[in-house]
């Protein structure tokens, strides 16, 4: 692997934000495609940081550090880039349920999973179930993130389930959930697929939900 | 052992001494239960926010005329909440007073300390306040923010309140004052954002220093004032951790946090008087960084994060009171079977009881919590709560 590349990977685990413009350009110089850059230096620097917040190493802090340099090198060079390579993962739908105006866990998943290549849709917060339901249905997009933080606002996500259930959507919409209320048993008891303990796991769900969807 | 009055009991066991029996803390109450136990009639949020008459003349008139409504309402409110916890028989209570909101429309309140919050309907048909966004975004916003805290005139506003209340409620209950919302990371992370305090840190470190500077003038200001009117012990509220753990390295939270906290802490001892630090999450690698500041007890250890209580009171209890113990995801819900909160508060006392130390509470307010639910609880601890420790 090319030096210029790694230095990315370390400018992202250190988190060196002062650096990454300049080790972008000095990769760009030597011929290194921009997908290259992303999926070398970017996302593998970004996976340290995730190990090493699984390890309690780092802090959420060094997370929102390390991905606002990953979204900076990323804003360089989408320009370079052909529409068929941005967010080439696929599409995710965001929103916090509607009732619950708490974004900044969603914030946080939204700009991890853009890093890994996913486009996001974010429906911002405090969203009605019938809205998400609709963006399910007038995108496609069948991968789907709710954030929820108030307990007494956990209704809406079986209403959701039900609401797809009820449009024949349920089979083909893998959604997971995350939050401070949120843990596997309210994930079982509302009937969504999964649980993001962590904005780092959401990287590992859905790209088992793309794996279990036939996507990959 | 005599039986001790609830200020003495808590007093005590927040010096590690031996009292009668563990005391019972009320982590704040919301409207809902205030006024189940008061009996009295509910605010509509529709007063305010959704009333065409009200809402009109908060949207159109200049605040200074509107703000007296709106500023009734909220320290009604708050005050509700302190007077139904004394009422209810806690032997502390976490009793706020903020009088220095502003109220710029009809659905929004302006936090002093920069952030921006809505003015809500509670589910239950009361008026209650959730945050909505950061309120500076930029160093032209902070030099612009409009609604910096006066602390003096504040300071003057909850020495009065604390002043009425401690002689009307101080004798039969430990007053917890609490007099400026929200502790100096917690307001740092809602004025610019909790997913930009870490930028704001590395690339402003200035402002940073400027902001925290304000924040701690407010509560050495209010704490002293509240000190003044009687209040033997003081709280902040300020949320460290996340449910997984904290937010900021504990080596961070040091640097930028220690020493202001070492003052704030510093202060309140000097004045003979006793200091509670709450922090939502998991706060287990900061626990050591809380002790070294001087804090006397330590609230919430949250049952839905991933802090173990007892394991706490093992290593820290010898040198800091441990504060929490009864959820609010069920226990402490109508979801929740009365003998099912009778074990759980038997089964807290049998090991953290032993040793001293120990203060049982609910790990935070909750909107949905049943008045019945906190006094099945309440009644459980003075039944079994009783030193040397009976239940196992």
């Amino acid at each position: 692997m090319k030096e210029s590349i790694i230095s990315i990977q370390n400018a992202v685990i250190d988190m060196k934000d002062e650096d990454i413009k300049g080790l972008v350009q000095r990769c760009l110089d030597e011929g290194v495609t921009p997908i290259e850059i992303i999926e070398q230096g970017l996302s593998k620097g970004l996976d340290v940081v995730g190990e090493r917040f699984d390890a309690g190493d780092y802090y959420l802090a060094d997370l929102i550090m390390a991905g606002e340099i990953v979204t900076e090198a990323t804003n360089l060079l989408s320009a370079k880039m052909s529409p068929a390579d941005i967010g080439k993962k696929g599409k995710v739908i965001l929103a916090t349920v509607h009732g619950d105006v708490h974004d900044i866990g969603k914030k946080i998943v939204g700009m991890i999973l853009s890093a890994s290549g996913y486009e996001i849709v974010d429906l911002g917060a405090d969203v009605p179930s019938e809205k998400i339901v609709d963006a399910i249905k007038s995108t496609g997009i069948h991968l789907v993130g709710l954030s929820v933080l108030l307990t007494t606002m956990v209704h809406n996500l079986k209403e959701i389930c039900d609401m797809l259930t009820a449009a024949g959507l349920r089979e083909k919409v893998k959604i997971a959930i995350g939050g401070a209320c949120c843990s596997q048993h309210l994930a079982n008891e509302m009937g969504v697929d999964a649980f993001g303990e962590s904005a780092v796991a959401a990287v590992g769900i859905f790209d088992g939900f793309r794996r279990e969807l036939g996507q990959t | 052992m005599e039986s001790m009055s609830p200020r003495e009991r808590v007093i005590r066991t927040l010096e590690g001494k031996p009292v009668d029996r563990v005391p019972c803390f009320c982590a704040m109450m919301e409207s809902r239960t205030a006024n189940e136990i008061l009996g009295k009639p509910l605010i509509s949020a529709e007063f305010i926010t959704a009333n065409p008459v009200s809402s009109f003349f908060m949207n159109t008139l200049p605040e200074k005329l509107t703000k007296p409504i709106a500023r009734w309402t909220l320290i009604n409110t708050l005050h509700k909440r302190n007077v139904a916890q004394a009422k209810m028989g806690f032997d502390a209570i976490w009793a706020l007073y903020d009088d220095s909101w502003h109220f710029p429309d009809a659905k929004t309140i302006a936090i002093t300390s920069g952030s921006i919050f809505n003015m809500i309907p509670d589910g239950f048909g009361d008026m209650s306040y959730m945050y909505r966004s950061p309120g500076i975004k930029t160093p032209e916003d902070f030099e612009a923010w409009p609604y910096w805290p006066d602390a003096d005139a504040q300071a003057h506003k909850v020495y009065k309140y604390f002043k009425k209340f401690a002689a009307e409620y101080g004798e039969n209950n430990c007053i917890v004052g609490y007099g400026f919302f929200g502790g100096l990371q917690e307001s740092m992370n809602w004025t610019f954002g909790i997913d930009k305090v870490p930028i704001w840190i590395k690339k402003h470190p200035n402002y940073v220093n400027r902001y925290l500077d304000i924040i701690e003038e407010i509560h050495v200001k209010t704490e002293n004032a509240m000190l003044d009117a009687g209040v033997p012990v003081v709280l902040i509220t300020d949320d460290f951790a996340f449910k997984t753990g904290p937010f900021l390295s504990p080596k961070m939270v040091e640097e930028v946090f220690g020493h202001r906290y070492k003052r704030i802490i510093k202060n309140v001892h000097g004045r003979g008087a006793k200091f509670i630090l709450h922090s939502c999450g998991d706060n287990t690698k900061l626990f050591d960084v809380f002790i070294g500041w001087g804090v006397d007890g330590l609230h919430a250890y949250e049952n839905t994060s991933n802090v173990d209580i007892c394991n706490e009171k093992k290593i820290h209890g010898d040198k800091v009171t441990i504060i929490g113990g009864v959820g609010i995801d069920y226990l402490l819900t109508e979801r929740s079977k009365d003998e099912e909160i009778v074990d759980k508060v038997k089964e807290l006392i049998s090991k953290l009881g032993p040793g001293g130390r120990f203060m049982l509470s609910p790990v935070h307010s909750e909107d949905s919590m049943p008045a019945h639910k906190l006094q099945v609880m309440l009644d459980a601890v003075k039944k079994y709560g009783e030193y040397p420790i009976a239940v196992s």
